[in-house]
């Protein structure tokens, strides 16, 4: 920037530019330059999270994965969305303030931009975890029991297995809280 | 209901089935609809699901995946053991977004590295899925997709590309897939949002 300004100056003093035309030249660097600071800074900073938009889970059928967790967690199922091939099934605060929904989907049935499930990737969710308000650790055992659900873990944070084997996981704020671990 | 009993009467009426057949449909038809409805009735209410409270990333170095969430998504690290570290969505004592509740934590990321069957606490081998997360999205506040994209590039994130309008993807440093969205990205709209979702949610 100095080196900048010192050419500008330069320019000024040998008669290149006129005054106005300096003027506005340092006022330009001067704009771009915070504006390249602060996206640096952005970057620096991170983005500010909100929360798990979604979850895209495939499976051998969507349809049946889409009952199971609208009938154990209660998730609603957008019919729109439904295409055969894929639900979205909503859960937590409202869309578009929070709300989070889970899509299940077919194989082959993959979002625009996504690559779908594929092999080489050395990372895996292999459970998620789910918060109930108000645990009332019998009431929420004998709901997963009257789904024929085998139950394991222990008190305010449960396991079951949804019908492709897939670990979910059931818990209280009391027992699941990234602060009391 | 009341439709299928009028079609079937009128194609008796007409001769077009018998007396016997249209009691079979209709005694048939009346069965089925009440064993419907006492099997609705008798099923078994559900579990509220509030909010994720956790997902569990498991990956060969934890701490790698931990420093480049952290530096993504500009997540604090707590509770890190010799396995694991959790990322929570916010500081302590900060309320999930979008929820009135007050016994519903942040949502936070648990980065581990540990055998994909490793049990919970002690309980029996996880069994091998036959469905997978093929993808999360998160929802990060004043999303712009084009500042989005310069900011992950000049952060040096692999293979960041558009997600349709209002989404990009990326890839961690394992390869696991990324979308990152704004509010907007709703179930009802779709992960592939178009473009009247930004005109009224």
């Amino acid at each position: 920037m100095e080196r900048f300004i010192a050419d500008l100056v330069q320019s000024l003093d040998n008669g290149k530019i006129d005054r106005r035309e300096f003027c506005r030249s340092v006022a330009l660097a001067a704009a771009v330059y915070a504006a390249g600071d602060a996206a640096q800074a952005q970057v620096e900073r991170g983005f500010k999270i909100i929360g798990i938009n979604h979850l895209s889970y495939t499976c051998p059928d969507y349809a049946k994965a889409r009952d199971w967790y609208a009938s154990v967690l209660n998730m609603k199922s957008e019919a729109a969305r439904d295409d055969g091939k894929r639900a979205n099934l909503m859960f937590g605060p409202e869309p578009g303030k929070g709300g989070s929904f889970l899509v299940t989907r077919n194989p082959g049935s993959v979002a625009s931009g996504s690559a779908g499930a594929r092999a080489g990737v050395e990372a895996v969710i292999d459970h998620v975890c789910y918060t109930i308000a108000n645990w009332d650790e019998a009431r929420v055992r004998a709901t997963l029991k009257a789904k024929g659900l085998d139950v394991t873990g222990r008190d305010g944070s449960l396991h079951v297995y949804d019908p492709f084997d897939y670990d979910v996981q059931i818990a209280s704020a009391a027992e699941e809280n990234a602060f009391r671990r | 209901m009341e439709g299928f009993v009028a079609k079937h009467v009128y194609d008796y009426q007409n001769g077009k089935i018998s007396r016997r057949r249209l009691i079979e449909i209709l005694t048939l038809a009346a069965t089925t609809a009440y064993a419907g409805k006492r099997a609705g009735a008798a099923e078994q209410p559900g579990l509220d699901a509030a909010l994720v409270n956790h997902v569990s990333y498991t990956c060969p170095d934890f701490r790698r995946a931990a420093d480049w969430y952290s530096m993504v998504f500009n997540l604090d690290q707590v509770g890190a053991t010799a396995r694991d570290v959790a990322l929570p969505f916010g500081k302590k004592g900060e309320k999930p977004y979008g929820v009135g509740a007050d016994d519903v934590p942040l949502t936070h990321i648990i980065c581990r590295t540990r055998p994909v069957d490793a049990p919970a606490r002690n309980g029996p081998p996880r069994r091998q899925a036959k469905a997978v997360i093929d993808h999360i999205c998160f929802t990060v506040a004043d999303f712009d997709r084009e500042r989005a994209k310069a900011q992950l590039n000049a952060a040096g994130v692999r293979n960041v590309r558009d997600g349709g309008p209002f989404s990009v993807y990326v890839n961690d440093p394992f390869g696991y897939e990324v979308q990152i969205a704004g509010l907007n990205v709703t179930a009802i709209c779709g992960a592939e949002a178009r473009a009247t979702c930004s005109d009224n949610r």
